[in-house]
């Protein structure tokens, strides 16, 4: 720990770590210096003139954003100076800005509406005409509104320091200035452009997939982790009609900082489509399928399993599973006198390494929870396209149990010798056909759980969507067909199968779901993140 | 001394700074080419103003210019730093920068295509379109402006009978308005080419014009 500073900032005293600049030590008492080209992930030029405050014997007032703190200084951020000097500053940057907030993508979390709300002029003096530049295409998922830019530049900085790939600059000069590309050479081919759009503090550059799709102040936002590799990114899930509307990198210094790839960032239609499981699908006696309730369908189960008897099941998982499904379902297994439990996953040839942030990547599983998979007993089997490795499985002629694989490189005679076939999904699969029992279950988005990543981190998240008729998380249907084997207690929660996991599974030992909290804990640190 | 056709007395004297004479200064004896192997900026006075034929096709960094450019290069540690007069000569070369040529510089100092037109751009001496054989900026900041520019510049536009920004057909004038030349004690300031021409008023204008067109014609 460096040496401690104390400071006093608007009257309350504060202690930082010296070399902390005086906006940092302001957040750490709840004060937010407004500002815009500050960013914690990148260098600070201090241009953006609005987080400038009053620092007692200082001739001028001191961007914050770059003001080392010091010793018995004295800061005020909401001086008469400070206050006088932030009115000034937005009513130049309101000179230019054409106010088409109503149209506007960003209104309702934008720092220029903010803060002119909060600390603005009521109306600009300007009687100069604005000059326009209207719009222009980056490429990729980006859309550019030069008219609403306010010259912080940090999408520049980004491309620059962190994807370092210097697609973006500044144009021209003085107020004729613009943020654009090499002519018509565009962000395209580059991995990781949909952060530009994140720390855009204005409705500047925006998202060409969102555009115009939904107003920040109807969008539900819930803690998640991102599902498209085992990175596991800390992301939000922005919601409204029980779809997904987009995803947004969380913060957390140890997994992502604020960043997340493209690749993540728009890999979510596959929540989104229709055509869900809604009912449990019981095989009656005349071999013809049709709907049940849980009761009965989990009853007839339970029955079939007892009838069977002794047969080794063998369960194929997906490993976009939670820790929770993966752990009930071998516990399950367990409870069936044991059988082998494999899992199939898609791997990308390269990892993407973000050159600024090197701890996070694209990974080259593009599953979020082999490694929780791997650490349960589920053995990896097919190609990188996740398709073969069941030849066995197809024709066995004990206990199958499908969870989440959707099948679909398999036949339609997939399982037809099985004595008991069991197919848990949230969407029907062709493979399914001669399936005994097709149980509706959750996908990430719409249950709690956690993965474990590829460092081995274990991250939990949180539903965000309503389940499709009566889709169940996969723990509570087999935590139940288990309680009743085992004669224990069926878990009422995704804590109770996580701790039921953690009782059962080494690596897991001695955590519980509440120790996750929002940042995770490493069990299991065999992986050693690539510099490349 | 020449035959000057036109008044300009904002000649400072010998300063004995550098071995010219008021003539060399003034006189024809500094149009013509500027030396190949470069040279310092506070010998900028003898830099011509009617400059060589350009040719926006030309080659670039090839023979003499290669050596140029490497001899550039080692005056700096990090070859970025040597952007700012590799750029010029590309201007020298082609008469204006072109994305092209942007990309080629970008290539040659290892630097994104993007951050080298921002860098372009940042620069109002660096041509972003092709201009005429002589570019005549005139200032039309304060000084200038309060002396009368605003009639100067309307007398260029006349005589030329081009538009602001604009070159010739004949492909001989481009008139631009600058800010500031750094020249505002003997107002109005105008820039043609390499070269200043100092209180210049209205009435100087067509003589100027004359003098060179007459450049023009002798190149020929």
């Amino acid at each position: 720990m460096a040496e401690l500073v104390t400071l006093t900032i608007d009257g309350q005293e504060v202690a930082v770590p010296r070399g902390t600049t005086i906006l940092e030590a302001a957040k750490q008492i709840g004060k937010q210096v407004p500002h815009y080209c500050y960013h914690p992930g990148m260098s600070s030029p201090a241009m953006c003139r609005l987080c400038l405050v009053e620092v007692e014997g200082a001739p001028n007032s001191m961007p914050s954003c770059v003001t080392a703190v010091m010793e018995d200084q004295v800061v005020h951020t909401e001086s008469k100076q400070a206050l006088e000097n932030r009115r000034g500053v937005l009513e130049f940057y309101l000179v230019n800005h054409p106010l088409d907030c109503p149209i506007c993508d960003m209104s309702g979390e934008c720092d220029l509406q903010d803060y002119v709300h909060a600390e603005g002029r009521d109306r600009g003096r300007s009687d100069e005409p604005k000059r326009v530049f209207g719009r222009d295409d980056f490429g990729g998922d980006v859309l550019f509104y030069g008219d609403r830019c306010v010259m912080c530049t940090r999408c520049v900085r980004f491309m620059n320091e962190v994807e370092q790939d210097q697609r973006l600059t500044v144009v021209e000069r003085g107020n004729r200035s613009v943020i654009d590309t090499f002519f018509e050479e565009g962000l395209e081919g580059t991995h990781w452009h949909g952060n530009i759009v994140d720390i855009c503090p204005v409705g500047a550059l925006v998202s060409k997939e969102f555009l115009h799709k939904a107003r920040a102040w109807d969008l539900e936002r819930t803690s998640s982790i991102c599902p498209s590799c085992s990175q596991g990114c800390n992301i939000e899930l922005h919601t409204r009609d029980n779809l997904i509307q987009r995803i947004k990198p969380r913060e957390n210094l140890e997994v992502n900082g604020w960043w997340m790839c493209d690749f993540g960032r728009h890999n979510h239609e596959w929540v989104n489509r229709g055509g869900q499981l809604e009912d449990p699908l019981v095989r009656g006696p005349d071999g013809v399928i049709g709907a049940a309730g849980w009761r009965d369908a989990l009853g007839d189960l339970l029955q079939h399993v007892r009838g069977v008897g002794g047969a080794r099941v063998k369960a194929v998982a997906t490993p976009f599973a939670s820790n929770e499904n993966l752990g009930t379902l071998a516990e399950l297994v367990d409870a069936l006198g044991g059988g082998d439990m494999v899992y199939r996953s898609v791997r990308a040839e390269d990892e993407i390494v973000l050159k600024g942030f090197p701890t996070l990547a694209r990974r080259k599983d593009l599953a979020p929870n082999t490694s929780g998979a791997e650490l349960i007993g589920f053995t990896r089997v097919g190609d990188d396209q996740a398709a073969g490795g069941l030849e066995n499985i197809a024709t066995y002629d004990g206990i199958i149990i499908i969870m989440g694989d959707e099948l679909s490189d398999q036949e339609a005679n997939f399982g037809k010798e099985a004595a008991l076939f069991v197919y848990m999904g949230d969407q029907q699969s062709p493979a399914a056909e001669n399936a005994h029992f097709v149980l509706p279950v959750s996908t990430f988005a719409e249950e709690e759980g956690s993965f474990t990543n590829v460092a081995g981190r274990v991250q939990c998240f949180s539903p965000a969507l309503k389940a499709s008729g009566m889709a169940r998380p996969a723990w509570m249907i087999l935590g139940a067909l288990a309680a009743e084997l085992n004669k224990g207690d069926a878990p009422r929660s995704a804590a109770d199968a996580f701790s039921s996991l953690a009782s059962r599974v080494e690596a897991f030992a001695g955590i519980t779901y509440g120790d996750l909290g929002t940042r995770g804990v490493v069990v299991n640190e065999t992986y050693v993140l690539s510099e490349n | 001394m020449s035959d000057v056709p036109f008044r300009n007395p904002g000649w400072a004297g010998n300063t004995g700074e550098f071995d010219l004479t008021e003539e060399q200064v003034r006189g024809d004896d500094f149009i013509g080419q500027r030396p190949l192997h470069g040279g310092h900026s506070s010998v900028s006075g003898t830099m011509p103003y009617m400059l060589v034929e350009r040719n926006p096709q030309a080659g670039l960094f090839e023979g003499e210019y290669q050596e140029r450019l490497e001899k550039i290069l080692t005056r700096y540690p990090k070859k970025r730093a040597a952007l700012l007069p590799v750029l010029g000569m590309v201007q020298e070369l082609r008469g204006y920068v072109s994305p092209e040529s942007m990309d080629r510089v970008a290539e040659l100092l290892d630097l994104s295509p993007a951050y080298v037109r921002g860098v372009t751009t940042f620069y109002t001496m660096y041509n972003k379109r092709p201009v005429g054989r002589h570019l005549v900026q005139v200032c039309t900041n304060i000084s200038c402006n309060l002396c009368g520019a605003d009639e100067v510049l309307a007398a260029f536009l006349r005589y030329t009978d081009i538009e602001l920004g604009a070159t010739s057909e004949d492909g001989d004038f481009t008139v631009i308005e600058a800010e500031c030349l750094a020249a505002c004690g003997f107002p109005t300031c105008v820039q043609i080419n390499s070269r200043y021409f100092e209180n210049v008023t209205p009435a100087d204008v067509p003589k100027i014009i004359e003098h060179l067109r007459a450049q023009v014609a002798g190149s020929d």
